[in-house]
């Protein structure tokens, strides 16, 4: 990567860095001429489009899997078979519409396995209440 | 002065032994699940079909594919040319295959075979999410769906290939294939010196699931992944790939 080129993506990565949360500075829907081309950039990123960011290499290690995390692969995938959502769908939710914080923050099945209570929510599969009272009772079971 | 005050204390508030206790990720997925079921999205036994599904998963079939073109030049070409067709001699249909009959839902249909040179290495990663051939290879390891390693086997591969231990004469041209939802790889490494006359199950057990992603290379003699620390589950599934 030439020196500039990384000195961009660097800049880059540091506004997106301090937009979120953007709690440490007043940001109230500002007039457009405050958006600045970095700013405009740093708000379109697509949080999970990371090939080429700069990193520093870390320790690789192989993981069991979670009962739970096969589980909810397979939670996905019977969603799909039967047509509660698409693949595309679940993608957006997992991927994108999750935000940087939760992206980067939480265990990769974590994800998913939140993408997949939303989804029953967000379509209407369920109510928001049936969902906490069924959290409620799986809790109970096991406590 | 508070820490020391706190490592003073600390033996008398230590948590109450683990007993076998349920996180919260276990209890969500519970509770998904069985709303989902009981909603009618899907059944027990679709579940637990696709459960069984997985553990039927691997890379064997990838490396006997691999192993069936350094025999045969005609499958070679085949394989190339079609990696879907390909599959079906080792047993995959990406088409219609179980348990749907369509294919997986997050699969797709579209595999293509990477075919190395003595001057060119391929190696697989998808920068944008963690999308791998499932059918044909089972489940990704985790390494493979870092940010780490998305973000920069793009960049800079020949360093991320000496970190599994892959060093790469300077000559070697490294190509890196992006999967993405539609289309998946694997690797065919080059038939390494040592395995002549090899039968095609002694040369499938070398071709592992690292070959075939690509950061490693078949060796005789060895048959297993990189050595890699191994973070225990606490609740594992006990049939591992």
């Amino acid at each position: 990567m030439s020196s500039s080129h990384r000195e961009v993506v660097l800049r880059h990565i540091e506004t997106v860095g301090y937009m979120q949360p953007a709690l440490h500075r007043q940001t109230h829907a500002p007039a457009p001429d405050l958006i600045t081309p970095d700013l405009w950039k740093a708000y379109t990123r697509i949080v999970h489009d990371v090939g080429g960011e700069p990193d520093v290499p870390m320790a690789w290690e192989e993981k069991q899997e979670e009962q739970w995390e096969l589980n909810t692969f397979a939670t996905a995938e019977c969603l799909a078979w039967r047509g509660a959502w698409t693949a595309e769908e679940r993608r957006r939710k997992q991927n994108a519409d999750v935000g940087q914080t939760q992206y980067l923050g939480l265990p990769y099945y974590g994800r998913w396995l939140l993408t997949c209570a939303r989804i029953l929510v967000d379509k209407q599969f369920c109510t928001l209440t049936e969902l906490v009272n069924k959290i409620e009772e799986v809790k109970n079971r096991h406590v | 002065m508070s820490d020391h005050h706190d490592h003073d204390h600390d033996h008398g508030h230590k948590p109450a032994p683990m007993v076998d206790e349920v996180s919260h990720f276990e209890i969500l997925e519970m509770a998904v699940r069985e709303l989902a079921i009981e909603k009618g999205l899907f059944t027990a036994e679709d579940h637990r079909t696709w459960v069984e599904y997985v553990h039927t998963l691997g890379p064997t079939p990838a490396a006997r594919l691999v192993a069936k073109a350094w025999l045969d030049p005609e499958y070679k070409k085949l394989c190339e040319a079609d990696g879907v067709e390909a599959s079906k001699a080792v047993g995959v249909n990406w088409v219609t295959s179980p348990p749907t009959q369509f294919g997986t839902p997050s699969d797709y249909c579209n595999l293509r075979v990477l075919v190395d040179t003595p001057t060119v290495k391929h190696v697989v990663v998808c920068s944008l999410c963690s999308c791998y051939p499932r059918p044909i290879l089972g489940q990704s390891p985790e390494w493979y769906r870092t940010p780490n390693y998305r973000r920069r086997l793009v960049r800079w591969p020949r360093q991320v290939l000496t970190e599994f231990g892959l060093q790469l004469p300077s000559e070697v041209t490294i190509r890196v294939a992006d999967s993405n939802q539609k289309t998946r790889y694997i690797v065919m490494p080059v038939r390494p010196e040592g395995t002549e006359g090899w039968t095609e199950d002694q040369l499938t057990e070398i071709v592992t699931r690292d070959c075939l992603i690509g950061v490693a290379v078949p060796k005789p003699g060895i048959t297993t992944n990189v050595k890699l620390p191994v973070r225990k589950a606490i609740h594992p599934v006990h049939h591992d790939h």
